[in-house]
């Protein structure tokens, strides 16, 4: 049992050291590029000038004001289209790094109760929570329930914290 | 005072998206601050969550509070402690940010994630400290004030990973 509050602190671990690890590899591969930097500006600047104009558009407002926004927002779908190939590197050496760990992870904490949770999951989580668990207690947690948890939680704040994550008006004009 | 209308202040630095410098968290305990910049503002709202799911993962861990009771109560306390911060405290005017739902999604689910985490790891605390506990067999929260001193350094204790 004391072994089990062990391994979700290692978990934990893990999945803080995974998160820099892939923050790591982006930031060597695309962030400290200047075509990277020079396009982040670009999308946000955009970003933001398009999110003022549309704010103070009218419904009465002329075909001409309608039609340069058109063009404006054309134009940041093709910058963040570009800024999305260029993160595309650093995705396809991430997913290989991380295939590799999770495999070797996966191995060593397979069949490991590695928490309790607090709560029954839902019967079409259970699947992934009681992943390769013996018996039938359902409050058992697996490694990899627990990891996603985790990435989940502990990515984006690391994200935030060392100021790469995108910006609010970049990700709203993307969506 | 008129909703969102505040006396001019000079703008807080700001790290690029999403990390806040030291002067903009003076403001946050502050009713009368003024918020220029809405991605500051919006950055607060986003760290305070993340405070609320750490903070209520340990105690909801340590009481316990199980079930999905637990997790229902997190959420309203999560969206409700926010939304009196912003409503009441600073008046903010939540039409500039979008609307109450935009300012009541902003972080929400990072925390969510970071409050599962955060409980799953004091539930199992919990359990291995009443399994271990050489006095009480009760509630996580009586063993844990009783025996932490003896029952930590077992509770570390590294038996290899095989």
């Amino acid at each position: 049992m004391s072994t089990m509050f062990a391994d979700t602190l290692l978990i934990v671990f893990i999945s803080v050291c995974t998160a820099l690890l892939a923050e790591g590899i982006t930031w060597v591969l695309v962030y400290r590029t200047d075509k990277y930097k020079r396009l982040k500006a670009e999308v946000e600047k955009q970003s933001k000038k398009l999110e003022k104009k549309k704010e103070t558009i009218t419904e009465s407002a002329g075909r001409q004001q309608k039609k340069k926004i058109e063009r404006q927002e054309e134009k940041l779908k093709n910058n963040n289209r570009d800024l999305s190939m260029v993160r595309m590197k650093s995705m396809f050496a991430i997913g290989f790094c991380f295939t590799a760990l999770m495999g070797m992870f996966n191995s060593i904490f397979d069949g490991r109760v590695v928490a309790k949770l607090p709560f029954t999951p839902l019967s079409y989580i259970q699947g992934l929570s009681h992943r390769n668990l013996l018996g039938d207690d359902t409050t058992d947690c697996s490694f990899i329930f627990l990891y996603i948890l985790c990435t989940m939680s502990i990515r984006q704040n690391i994200q935030k914290i060392l100021g790469l994550a995108p910006s609010r008006a970049a990700t709203k004009q993307a969506n | 005072m008129s909703g969102g209308r505040r006396k001019e202040e000079p703008s807080q630095p700001q790290l690029a998206n999403g990390a806040l410098k030291v002067s903009v968290w003076s403001k946050v305990l502050r009713s009368d601050a003024a918020w220029e910049d809405k991605d500051e503002f919006l950055d607060v709202i986003y760290w305070f969550r993340q405070i609320i799911a750490v903070v209520l993962g340990v105690i909801w861990g340590v009481l316990p509070l199980r079930g999905f009771l637990g997790i229902a109560g997190f959420c309203l306390i999560n969206a409700g402690v926010l939304y009196v911060y912003f409503s009441n405290y600073l008046q903010i005017d939540e039409e500039e940010y979008g609307g109450t739902w935009e300012l009541t999604k902003e972080g929400f689910m990072t925390s969510f994630a970071l409050f599962m985490v955060s409980v799953t790891e004091n539930a199992t605390a919990g359990c291995v400290i009443s399994q271990s506990s050489q006095f009480f067999r009760g509630s996580p929260l009586i063993v844990t004030l009783c025996d932490l001193p003896t029952v930590f350094p077992r509770l570390l204790r590294l038996e290899g990973l095989s």
